[in-house]
């Protein structure tokens, strides 16, 4: 770490690798948002509601555009209640009426009742804005990661700490 | 740069390389797989529309259609090395109506609901099921070994019963007409894109053929000293 204060042109060219990669990433969530118009287009599932078809920690690809056909019955679904931050995959069992302001009801496959109950007070279905998108694609297993670190936070520091030791052993 | 922890490190960089290229692989060879589903019938056996609740303590009073149905179809060109699992789901559809009663007949399927669903593993996601552990091993024990017996995506069912009653949020069933029962299936595979019953031919894939019953109107509500009425 010392030689480095020595040679600040090297420290100042890492720092700017290190904001570069940091920012590309950024970029690239972004503009995955921005072609699919969803503000999370990578979802991990957190529950089991929708087994067998996903498992906790599996990686799902959303997509929010209604190019070809109106978001119809069967389709998986992510959405959020009104008001709630917590992201809900579950399957379009009954549509009423078109268009934007058609009613949605939504249910898990391995649920034996549809969503009434986890929608907010007084609403009975769920309208297309409320969904931000639709599964499109799936990969199994990779999101695992982060349930374990959302689920166990002194893991976050571990991996912090072996990130911040491999900085330093790499500098020498 | 010979040190542990750069090797470790291209270790892992080259592991991520290899299992996106092999997921990439899985998930094209799916669309080389030619599907060929065919139902052979769908119609409905018996209809009722019947008064109920929404839940045991709500005062709303709503009107359900119960739609038995027969199906004969066969879905096992589906199931591939990459199918986790076949979601097949019949809708009944029906076009909205005015306020003053007449049907809007531009759009037959502005009200769709699900009244009967069903999951079909593959044999390689029988164990995320939910079997118990003696029916999971006969189960393995005759799958083992063998190519995914078609009998799984053949199904044959005589006046089924529905899985849920539906209802529309006006809270009125009875009378409606011009209802039709459709199926579609959803294939959820280990690695790729979800895909669902398609209505043109891609490519190897063909479309579904035949999944559309009869139209048929739903009756007026069962009212205790009256039979059941069919379609």
């Amino acid at each position: 770490m010392l030689s480095s204060l020595q040679n600040p042109r090297q420290a100042a060219a890492q720092l700017m690798n290190f904001g570069l990669i940091l920012t590309t990433a950024f970029m690239m969530w972004k503009g995955l948002s921005v072609i699919t118009d969803s503000p999370s287009p990578i979802v991990v599932v957190l529950s089991g509601s929708m087994e067998p078809a996903f498992q906790r920690g599996d990686l799902l690809l959303l997509w929010n555009r209604n190019i070809l056909s109106e978001t119809s019955v069967g389709e998986v679904v992510v959405y959020n209640v009104k008001d709630k931050d917590i992201p809900i995959v579950h399957r379009v069992v009954r549509k009423f009426g078109v268009g934007p302001a058609a009613k949605l009801l939504t249910k898990g496959d391995n649920n034996l009742s549809d969503d009434t109950e986890l929608y907010a007070r007084g609403q009975d279905y769920l309208v297309r804005k409320d969904i931000i998108g639709s599964v499109v694609g799936y990969i199994p297993f990779v999101g695992y990661v982060t349930i374990m670190l959302s689920e166990h936070p002194w893991l976050k520091t571990v991996m912090l700490g072996i990130m911040g030791l491999v900085v330093v052993l790499q500098r020498e | 740069m010979y040190s542990s922890l750069v090797r470790i490190q291209n270790t892992f960089g080259f592991f991520t390389t290899v299992a996106f290229v092999v997921a990439a692989f899985v998930a094209l060879s799916d669309f080389v797989a030619p599907r060929t589903p065919v139902i052979h019938s769908l119609k409905t056996t018996n209809l009722q529309v019947v008064r109920g609740r929404p839940h045991y303590y709500s005062s709303k009073k709503e009107e359900y259609a119960i739609i038995k149905f027969s199906l004969d179809a066969d879905l096992s060109s589906l199931f591939t090395w990459n199918t986790k699992q076949l979601f097949v789901y019949i809708t009944a559809e029906w076009p909205s109506t005015t306020p003053s009663g007449a049907t809007i007949a531009s759009n037959a399927t502005a009200n769709q609901a699900v009244i009967w669903d069903s999951i079909i593993t593959a044999p390689s996601s029988d164990h995320l099921a939910n079997i118990g552990p003696a029916t999971l091993k006969k189960l393995k024990k005759s799958a083992a070994g063998k190519p995914i017996d078609p009998s799984r995506g053949k199904l044959s069912l005589k006046n089924q019963r529905p899985k849920y009653q539906i209802t529309h949020p006006s809270g009125k069933m009875a009378s409606t007409e011009d209802v039709t029962l459709r199926l579609h299936y959803n294939v959820q595979p280990w690695v790729g894109l979800l895909t669902w019953n398609q209505n043109v031919d891609y490519g190897r894939w063909l479309k579904l053929q035949g999944g559309l019953s009869k139209k048929f109107n739903l009756p007026a509500l069962k009212k205790k000293d009256e039979g059941k009425a069919k379609s």
